[in-house]
């Protein structure tokens, strides 16, 4: 990704130092004097003595572009240049003083580029008069608020991380601070707005001159060769032609450098969270079948999936029948999140599901593989059939919708109910879901509720349509521990009011655990290293994963915490064999020696462990 | 909420305060006579006598405070003073051409928008796509095209080549409702094409961005349909960054239709202020820069407003 945005800034690079060079170049060059009038041959068009032909005056157009070029970009360039030197100072000073100083030099700033850039521009030439100098003053007096507001920006915060704050800790002075932490660190951010400012000034300069208010003739400038082509537009519009060529082209160049220099300093600027929208249809055709044998309510038959070549989830199976509650327990990174998206079809665009069978019995018995549903498909069993709630009440609610149009849009996505029984039924749901006051909650705008009642709004969302399943992705971690409790109540009230509720509770909270599911799967990177049933598997674990992760539970009256070693390996680095034997204290010369695979080791439990029946 | 406009309402009438304050400091503490500067024109050194009845006439000779207290005293009753050049009223020159130039930047914000909201808004939707590839291309270059490059060469276009529509000038709408409208047409569409192409990439940028948002993620999981999710979740949140990108540009249209106006001959506000800075008409000039700033800030205020009915979260902040 880096190394890509790093190759395409080569063609606007080499284009911009192209355009520098010949600017550079030009007194250098066999040109004809750029103000050298010859009136007899004037409007003569291009021959070989004068490649691009000659203007109103006779004057050979080549040579003006050219040392044109040199002017403009001069004047460009410098102003820019000496804006961004102010502006840096300004705003590095009243970042890190904050103060008097931001109050000076920040709100002057603001006032200035309160003002329309060209009006600011023409009331600098009103009072100093036309010419390149004022030019330049000018353009510096616009372009060095702008600097100086994306340097304090910046300023604010590179001060704010550690290793700063660490500087100002052991003693070093605030010029050194500046000068060698701060700058460096918002020296990315001011090269974009340089060669932004180099394009705005470029025009702007242009523009002025246009007007003849800018350069002052005989130099040559575009601006000014775009004006005096004007007049003789009719009878030789080629002379309009090469300056405008010439102006665009080089701004073009400058703002696809820019737009490349971003690309580069910005790594997230390619996140794309559209590609659902032109996803095609899986090729298989839609596999459905009757059910057979003892129903399931969901069956995960060798779920994969890859980031790259990256195995990220790898070979999971788990059911879950009516009625039945299966926690998922893991550290962060073992790929229980993505096993909990792939069901809704919700994985990220990055990632891809790449084997596996997702069989869902819907409401009319009918087996359906989710992995061969097309988005249309999806989106019908979505909400209605299966619910899902998630981690972060906060971030999964539109902060700009009330809450009971929220929920009530959930209810019509699936029902032909009008507008106002919908908002009734939310507002019943709001109410069964424990929100006080549910008629006027339903009114609120979500942050105007608190985390648990954000979280409750969400799950009476998920269940509106009596869903057969709910997938819960750690509905409690971003909640306070007093609100945890409550809805985890909630939850468990919502499995005793309707038995043939299925829920897929995603935890990392073995506590939890305890309280909710019937069954659990352990995953440690990426694959289910234990299943069993709930009790089973907490009182009696068959894997040194599970074993670890219990005792690192802190329990009442318990000695010390027992840390597991380690870190859970990287997906991209998975060690050979068993992924958990660098941490595991069981751990032989076997247990690297082959990947162990996962044994039955009861009726219904198994374990990835072949030292399992050591453990206890 | 009604707190929360009044509270607008305040700091726009403060700012307005200080930019007539800024004005006038502008023209009378920086270095140089200004009465001496306008006579001084060709370098000739002018006749202290005329100078000095010039500085009388322009109220330059009383004390600054009280010139101060006069000049904010005049401006409230509407008076911008009388241009030093014919003695004709600013205020009623201003009022004559002001609607002109507003009428330029209405037109060509709302085909700007009419091309490049929904043309951002696909191209997000269709990331990737040769669609999106050819139109963010077109997008990167008209927004590179000085707008005075862009009339100079449609007039060379549509009027000399093709005769479509006139090279310029003004028709009064009660005169020719069909000439008005084709002599606005080339003005007004070389602003929105840039315009078009900062609104396109904006709306783009943004709707890429909210897409990866966690609640839009929450609404496909509740099963809400596509349409619906773009509308409702994704547009109405990704047009907040692109309404305030708007009407910075529209801001800086008020005085950046000079060099429109200057192309097509279009008697707005903006020509008005080139010729009384090249006449160096100091009460045209403040005046004109003064309306301008009053009118950026009014601007805000609406921006500030509107946002207020989209974003539920700014009214309580």
């Amino acid at each position: 990704m880096f190394a890509r945005a790093r190759r395409g800034l080569l063609v606007p690079g080499m284009e911009v130092g192209a355009i520098i060079a010949i600017a550079l170049a030009v007194p250098l060059l066999p040109l004809p004097d750029p103000t050298a009038m010859d009136v007899a041959a004037r409007l003569s068009p291009p021959s070989a003595l004068h490649l691009l032909g000659q203007d109103e005056y006779g004057r050979d157009v080549l040579s003006r572009i050219l040392w044109g070029a040199r002017t403009s970009l001069f004047v460009a360039s410098l102003a820019a240049a000496a804006a961004g030197l102010a502006g840096t100072l300004l705003g590095l000073l009243g970042g890190y003083f904050r103060g008097l100083v931001e109050l000076v030099t920040l709100r002057f700033a603001e006032i200035i580029l309160c003002f329309p850039p060209l009006l600011l521009a023409l009331l600098v030439v009103t009072l100093m008069g036309p010419g390149a100098a004022t030019l330049v003053v000018a353009l510096v007096f616009l372009y060095a608020p702008g600097f100086a507001r994306v340097c304090f920006a910046e300023t604010l915060a590179v001060r704010e991380l550690d290793f700063v704050t660490a500087q100002e800790a052991l003693g070093a002075r605030a010029n050194r601070i500046l000068g060698r932490t701060i700058l460096p660190n918002v020296a990315p951010t001011l090269l974009v707005q340089f060669s932004l400012t180099v394009a705005a000034a470029l025009v702007l300069e242009s523009g002025l001159s246009f007007l003849g208010l800018g350069v002052v003739p005989p130099a040559p400038s575009w601006g000014l060769m775009i004006r005096g082509a004007r007049s003789t537009m009719e009878q030789a519009p080629w002379l309009l032609l090469w300056p405008c060529l010439a102006l665009s082209g080089t701004v073009i160049a400058l703002n696809v450098l820019c737009d490349r220099l971003r690309d580069v300093f910005d790594p997230h600027a390619g996140r794309v969270g559209t590609g659902w929208l032109s996803k095609r249809a899986p090729a298989q055709a839609e596999a459905t079948a009757q059910a057979a044998g003892k129903p399931s309510l969901l069956r995960v038959d060798g779920l994969t999936i890859e980031y790259g070549a990256v195995r990220l989830v790898r070979d999971v199976s788990l059911r879950i029948a009516p009625g039945e509650t299966v926690a998922v327990v893991g550290e962060s990174g073992s790929g229980k999140t993505l096993t909990a998206l792939a069901l809704l079809g919700l994985l990220p665009s990055s990632v891809r599901l790449c084997a596996g069978r997702l069989v869902f019995t819907d409401r009319d018995g009918c087996m359906r593989d989710l992995t061969c549903l097309a988005e249309a498909g999806l989106r019908k069993l979505r909400g209605s059939e299966i619910g899902m709630v998630f981690q972060d009440p906060t971030a999964s609610l539109n902060p700009v919708h009330r809450v009971g149009n929220q929920v009530a849009e959930t209810i019509r996505a699936h029902n032909s109910l009008s507008r106002s029984a919908a908002a009734r039924r939310a507002i019943a749901l709001l109410r069964e879901v424990g929100l006080p006051d549910a008629q006027k909650r339903a009114r609120s705008f979500p942050h105007e509720l608190s985390g648990g009642q954000r979280q409750r709004a969400l799950i009476a969302a998920a269940i509106a349509n009596e869903p057969r399943l709910l997938i819960a992705d750690e509905p409690t971690t971003a909640l306070d521990v007093t609100i945890q409790a409550q809805i985890l109540d909630l939850l468990t009230a919502l499995k005793t009011r309707s038995r043939r509720l299925g829920m897929l509770f995603v935890t990392h909270n073995l506590a939890v655990v305890a309280e909710i599911a019937d069954r659990v799967c352990v995953m440690y990177a990426g694959e289910i290293v234990e299943e069993g049933p709930a009790r089973e598997v907490l009182y009696q674990p068959r894997h040194p994963y599970t074993a670890a992760l219990i005792a690192s539970v802190p329990e009442g009256g318990a000695g010390r915490l027992a840390a597991i070693p380690g870190v859970v390996p990287l997906p991209s680095a998975l060690p050979s064999g068993c992924a958990f034997a660098p941490r595991c204290r069981h751990a032989g010369p076997q247990c690297t020696a082959a990947a162990p695979p996962l044994a039955t080791i009861a009726t219904g439990r198994t374990s990835r462990c072949i030292k399992w029946r050591e453990i206890s | 909420m009604l707190r929360y406009v009044v509270r607008r309402i305040c700091v726009a009438a403060g700012l307005v305060f200080v930019v007539a304050t800024l004005v006038f400091l502008a023209i009378h503490l920086i270095p140089g006579d200004p009465a001496e500067l306008l006579l001084s024109q060709g370098g000739v050194a002018p006749d202290p006598a005329t100078v000095a009845e010039l500085r009388e006439k322009l109220g330059l000779d009383a004390p600054l405070l009280d010139q101060y207290v006069n000049y904010l005293a005049a401006l409230l009753h509407g008076n911008l003073g009388s241009s030093l050049i014919d003695d004709h009223l600013v205020a009623a020159e201003i009022a004559l051409r002001l609607p002109r130039t507003l009428e330029l930047i209405i037109a060509a914000a709302v085909l700007a928008i009419l091309f490049g909201l929904p043309g951002g808004t696909l191209a997000a939707l269709h990331v990737g796509s040769p669609g999106d590839r050819l139109a963010s291309a077109a997008a990167g270059i008209s927004l590179s095209i000085p707008v005075f490059v862009v009339g100079t060469v449609a007039i060379l276009l549509f009027a000399q080549k093709l005769r479509w529509v006139p090279a310029g000038g003004y028709v009064p709408f009660e005169r020719d409702a069909l000439g008005h409208l084709l002599v606005l047409a080339m003005p007004a569409g070389s602003i929105a094409l840039g315009l078009a192409a900062i609104i396109f990439r904006m709306t783009r940028t943004s709707v890429l961005e909210v897409a990866t948002r966690d609640y839009v993620r929450a609404a496909r999981a509740r099963g809400i349909a596509p349409v619906r999710i773009v509308l409702n979740h994704v547009l109405r949140n990704a047009l907040l960054p692109v309404i305030t990108v708007l009407a910075l540009h529209l801001g800086s249209l008020l005085g950046g239709t000079v060099l429109v106006e200057y192309v097509f001959n279009w008697p707005g506000l903006s020509g008005y202020l080139v010729r009384a800075v090249e006449l160096r008409d100091y009460p045209e000039v403040t005046g004109i820069v003064l309306v301008i700033s009053i009118l950026f800030v009014l601007l805000n205020l609406a921006v500030d407003l509107t946002y207020a009915v989209l974003d539920p979260r700014v009214r309580h902040a």
